[in-house]
């Protein structure tokens, strides 16, 4: 079912790739210098706080915005200059998704089919009823979860070979995120496709990325394989004899966090070795265990 | 198998939340020896998990000799885990009368969790300096 004749996209070749793309708005610099690799097959996990830049360095993915610096190819292709070529591969949901809300279920999706040649129409079907989708309502009187589970077929009954979804769990309840997560799993099972999600609720992204890139201010803070992040990384609970008013220095710390007796350390795996540290200081290890994404993404953004 | 609950907030990862998952209902009988698990593809579906980690977990299995990956035609559970799951079995009257001996010092569940565990880090506290070392 997979047109592997399109050129551009040999196997190895990144489905993304964002080379020092920068952008400002006014004063602004809303991304600085990214540069990120997106390989065929994997969950790609944006996170970052609002204002981060993740929003818009989708945009720039769609082609909705051109590069100011740097350059964006999607597929190999530039989304600017090749929006069909680059679109009609793309399946895309965002946070509010912008729906008619004077069209009825039914006419949404014709009109989206039209679009895509590749739109699988069992498919569509299946994640109606599956979704219990009146295809009579008119999308004015749906609640916010049916709505984003229409979007989300929308964005996924072409098949794309990238699904790329903007904070799609925002506000939603937990039944319609399991939705929306079952299709990021979906979409990479089916052999080959790519998933690029942002999110701020870290629980998800370590569920399902391979791969996490974190951008703070627009600046890409962190960009690997979730494993190697999780194993970059400690959190290591002191306990001292006597109160300290200055925190501990411990080699590879990235942030010391603590009062009196009692310092939690988040720390750099390959830096520090937390018992020669402890001895060091003359402090007791609490607890020496992998940091969370939350903790390691907090200790990064240097609140 | 769809009663595995996975938490990505439990500080364990997920694919040996997993693992143990699977190891706990083997060693129970709830999964038996020879019996098929479901493929990755099903499995990450089931969990919404990334399909990645289920293959580590089948893998850490596999490298344990509790699973066998059969290429094309799905993943077993070895007929040789009925041996480990007699060790279980020893294990087992060893753990409840180490048990009733701390609780005949009226020490509480969660005391017992934390010797427990404080016991195990010590060990592996002890193991990597020496490795350190080597």
């Amino acid at each position: 079912m997979r047109d592997l004749s399109v050129p551009n996209s040999a196997a190895d070749e990144p489905i993304v790739a964002v080379t020092n793309l920068s952008r400002r708005f006014g004063a602004k610099k809303a991304l600085n210098d990214v540069t990120l690799a997106v390989s065929r097959g994997c969950v790609f996990g944006l996170v970052g706080e609002n204002g981060a830049g993740k929003s818009t360095l989708i945009k720039h993915l769609l082609g909705l915005w051109r590069a100011e610096a740097g350059s964006v190819n999607v597929f190999g292709l530039d989304p600017v200059s090749e929006p069909t070529a680059v679109l009609s591969r793309i399946g895309y949901l965002s946070e509010q998704p912008d729906l008619p809300g004077w069209m009825r279920v039914a006419e949404l999706l014709r009109y989206t089919q039209a679009f895509y040649p590749r739109w699988d129409t069992t498919y569509a079907e299946q994640l109606l009823g599956q979704f219990s989708l009146d295809v009579g309502a008119r999308i004015n009187t749906l609640s916010k979860g049916q709505r984003a589970r229409l979007g989300l077929i929308a964005a996924e009954a072409h098949r794309p070979d990238l699904l790329i979804l903007d904070e799609p769990s925002s506000g939603l309840d937990p039944i319609v995120r399991r939705d929306i997560l079952e299709a990021i799993i979906r979409t990479v099972t089916d052999e080959g496709r790519t998933v690029i999600f942002s999110s701020h609720l870290l629980d998800e992204v370590e569920r399902v990325s391979d791969h996490v890139a974190m951008l703070h201010q627009g600046t890409l803070k962190l960009c690997a394989p979730l494993e190697e992040i999780k194993a970059r990384h400690r959190r290591v609970s002191l306990r001292f004899e006597a109160p300290r008013t200055e925190p501990p220095e411990v080699a590879g710390a990235i942030r010391v966090d603590g009062a009196g007796r009692e310092w939690t350390v988040i720390s750099d795996a390959r830096r520090t070795f937390a018992p020669a540290a402890a001895q060091h200081l003359g402090a007791v290890i609490v607890e020496d265990t992998e940091a969370s994404l939350d903790e390691i993404f907090v200790a990064h953004a240097g609140y | 198998m769809t009663t595995i609950r996975l938490n990505p907030l439990s500080g364990t990862p997920l694919y040996l939340q997993l693992v143990e998952h699977l190891k706990h209902s083997i060693e129970t009988g709830a999964i038996r020896a020879g019996e098929q698990l479901p493929s990755v593809r099903k499995m990450a579906e089931d969990l919404v998990i990334n399909p990645n980690t289920v293959v580590r977990a089948y893998r850490d299995l596999e490298r344990e000799e509790i699973l066998e990956l059969r290429h094309g035609s799905g993943v077993f559970v070895r007929e040789s885990v009925s041996a480990r799951i007699d060790l279980m079995k020893k294990a087992g009257p060893i753990m409840r009368s180490a048990v009733d001996r701390l609780e005949s010092l009226d020490l509480g569940e969660d005391d017992i969790r934390r010797l427990m565990e404080n016991e195990l880090a010590l060990r592996r506290t002890a193991r990597q300096t020496r490795k350190r070392r080597a």
